[in-house]
């Protein structure tokens, strides 16, 4: 055998040409200075061709445009044959929706890549070192600060002002104020309630605490608030916005950030890395937030009257006609937007980094290559936002109603019978909902981390459709909502209180996978989107606000993930007690 | 009990190839076309040639996936070439690949080959 000549060898000898150099060539030789001593080797940089440049380049660009084109492109290509074949009305303005959506796609890939090497560094290296140079006091005081910061930083708040404008004012004179005049201080108790979730989601990560109590302790002033503003006509318009900004601020930035974080004082505590801990911050990101925005909803509507809000926005109005002020114009706006929304933020891990725990960046230069990209990408984004997402989604906002109402600017419009056009909406938000979930990247890598933290007992593809099936009802239920005028306090009390039944019924992991992910799926794309043709959708067919979708979108995952826990679990046992018996009757015959 | 028997394989190599995270599906599947039967595939992190890009190095995932593929001698040439030029190993900072000679190998054998073989043998 041995003296054989192999195959092999043979092949490798009579066929393959390969050049052969020895590496020796190649490695550089010990050089030593006079004295002796050996001088350490430094690389030298590599002279790059302009085809490596090239070849290097592709493969990083590509990845990265094609995971966002992935998540934009069917969306707006179902909005826009849903409009086009259905509806049989033309897109308008197509040509700036299109340039707004490449600057979406655009800005969302430069964005997620300033995040991964700018911000991401930072919190890790805070919330690795943090916790051994200062108290938990002022540990959790940062990850407060932390909160706020990220929610001004999240791209989908953004969406907020830019469909604020779309509010009608003398219909919801609060909801108008709120999203135009008292912007900043809404973004601020959102992120006020994102610190706090923050905070507490911090304590649970060394405690252990179990999430069941936490979500009991926060619905009830929530649901309160809600029974609160329902007493008070005017306050209850603004309850569905207020459950709109749970699911707003849960995006790309809030979760990684606040988990880095969150995750890092953790194991320098000795303590976390109990599988399923890193969830729950998010479930009180988006509850805390729910009470702050009708907190200050009710403080507005103790201090300001009615008539003073639209006294005061018919005066900027008659002002506003004459002029825009160079600083609200296109692109400088955005540019003011993008840059106050990541700066602070910035200077504020900076602080921490340098005067608190006095750690040094590792690769500045790639961290401020990283930040760069990251101001650059937002205020792309915020440009795409309001042109292109928005635009579209309350275009086809305001054209689904001609489906069966009459509809203003649609000709011979309701186009079907009332009770097909009807279902012809409503089949429009519900694969709306399903498809933008399952096309959600964020929804497919909470699929893999609980298919692997649950040791496959709940399935990436399970999770994935009862998420999707879940959003899709709550789209539908939503534009019911919006179209029947069915105040949003009658779904969401019944709908949160089952939630709690089942939540209390249900075991620990379920719960945490449940409501966390109601906040993933909601990303910067789907919440523009939903929230720009709710509104559309809303004033087409004159409702008072067209918010509560997202809302709906966010309890109704809750449920359907609840509910397969509960089937899972039931069949697990099942399975368990039939192996049992198996075993006891095998036993019995080997006796 | 009656003994197991183990059959043992001979001429086998190994091909490691190193590639950034995302890259390896690519790489295998070109390995598989070349006849390879499967990879392991093991996460790490890398260091070096981001620092001697410049700029340029930001390009380059910090994470890398390490692909293990176990092949024949007499494909192990064939393999390689398709997996370096499927991953494009001749730009800068797209990773690293090497043979390494095993000695022997052992895992499941579909028993029709093995009666085969066993057959050819005799």
């Amino acid at each position: 055998m041995g003296s054989d000549i192999s195959y092999g060898d043979f092949v490798r000898e009579a066929t393959i040409q390969q050049k052969q150099i020895s590496y020796d060539l190649v490695t550089p030789r010990p050089e030593y200075d006079e004295e002796g001593k050996e001088i350490p080797h430094s690389p030298q940089k590599f002279q790059l061709r302009g085809i490596d440049i090239y070849r290097l380049l592709s493969p990083y660009i590509s990845v990265r445009l094609k995971s966002q084109i992935k998540a934009v492109v069917p969306l707006a290509l179902y909005l826009i044959f849903f409009q086009l074949v259905i509806l049989r009305q033309s897109v308008l303005d197509h040509w700036t929706i299109t340039a707004g959506l490449l600057a979406v796609i655009i800005g969302l890939m430069i964005f997620m890549e300033g995040l991964k090497l700018g911000l991401m560094p930072f919190a890790e290296i805070i919330g690795d070192h943090l916790p051994k140079k200062s108290s938990l006091k002022l540990v959790l005081f940062i990850a407060f600060l932390l909160g706020i910061g990220v929610t001004f930083a999240e791209p989908a708040i953004g969406a907020l002002q830019a469909v604020g404008s779309i509010v009608d004012i003398v219909k919801a004179p609060y909801l108008y104020t709120l999203l135009n005049d008292w912007t900043d201080q809404l973004i601020l108790v959102v992120g006020i309630g994102v610190g706090l979730a923050a905070m507490l989601g911090t304590m649970r990560f060394l405690h252990g605490w179990s999430l069941k109590p936490m979500i009991y302790l926060t619905l009830i002033p929530a649901l309160g608030l809600t029974t609160y503003c329902m007493t008070d006509d005017e306050l209850a318009k603004i309850i569905g916005l207020a459950w709109d900004c749970g699911a707003v601020t849960t995006g790309p930035v809030t979760v990684p950030l606040v988990l880095a974080l969150g995750i890092g004082i953790a194991s320098a505590a000795g303590k976390g890395s109990s599988s399923l801990s890193g969830f729950g911050i998010v479930t009180l990101a988006s509850l805390f937030p729910i009470i702050g925005v009708m907190m200050l909803a009710i403080y507005i509507s103790s201090t300001v009257s009615v008539e003073s809000i639209i006294q005061a926005a018919q005066a900027v109005s008659t002002v506003s006609q004459t002029a825009v002020p160079w600083y609200e114009q296109t692109p400088i706006a955005e540019i003011i937007l993008g840059t106050r929304a990541i700066v602070p933020l910035v200077i504020f891990l900076f602080f921490v980094l340098k005067v608190i725990i006095r750690e040094d960046l590792h690769d500045a230069g790639i961290v401020t290559y990283g930040l760069t990209l990251s101001v650059v990408g937002m205020i792309l984004f915020s440009i795409g936002l309001s042109y292109g997402l928005a635009k579209l989604g309350s275009q086809s906002g305001s054209f689904v109603p001609s489906a069966f109402a009459q509809i203003e600017n649609v000709q011979n419009s309701p186009l079907y019978s009332y009770s097909i056009g009807i279902s012809v909406a409503l089949l429009f938000a519900s694969v709306l909902g399903f498809g933008a979930t399952l096309a959600e990247p964020a929804l497919n890598a909470l699929g893999e981390t609980v298919e692997s933290l649950t040791n496959g007992a709940f399935k990436k593809s399970t999770l994935m459709y009862a998420v999707s099936v879940g959003v899709g009802i709550g789209i539908t239920i939503g534009v019911v909502k919006i179209i029947y005028n069915i105040p949003l306090a009658y779904i969401l009390i019944p709908a949160y209180t089952v939630a709690v039944m089942l939540t209390a019924i249900s075991s620990e992991e379920f719960v945490d996978v449940a409501w966390d992910s109601a906040g993933v799926t909601t990303g910067p794309i789907t919440v523009p989107l939903v929230l720009a043709m709710g509104l559309g959708f809303g004033n087409a067919i004159d409702t008072i606000e067209g918010f509560g979708i997202l809302s709906m979108a966010s309890i109704c995952p809750i449920l359907s993930v609840l509910i397969t826990g509960i089937i899972i679990t039931a069949r697990i046992k099942r399975i368990k007690r039939n192996s049992e018996e198996k075993t006891k009757i095998a036993g019995v015959v080997a006796a | 009990m009656s003994k197991r028997k183990i059959t043992v394989l001979k001429n086998v190599a190994l091909i490691t190839c190193i590639v950034q995270r995302g890259l390896g599906d690519e790489i295998f599947k070109a390995a598989r076309e070349a006849g390879a039967q499967g990879a392991t595939i093991n996460f790490a992190r890398g260091t070096g040639v981001r620092e001697r890009l410049g700029i340029l190095g930001v390009a380059v995932e910090v994470e890398k996936e390490v692909i293990s593929i176990v092949v024949s001698t007499e494909q192990v040439e064939r393999v390689f070439e398709k997996m370096f030029i499927a991953g494009n190993l001749d730009t800068p900072g797209m990773g690293l690949m090497y043979i390494t000679p095993l000695e022997k190998a052992a895992t499941y054998i579909p028993p029709e080959i093995l009666e085969k073989l066993e057959g050819a043998d005799d």
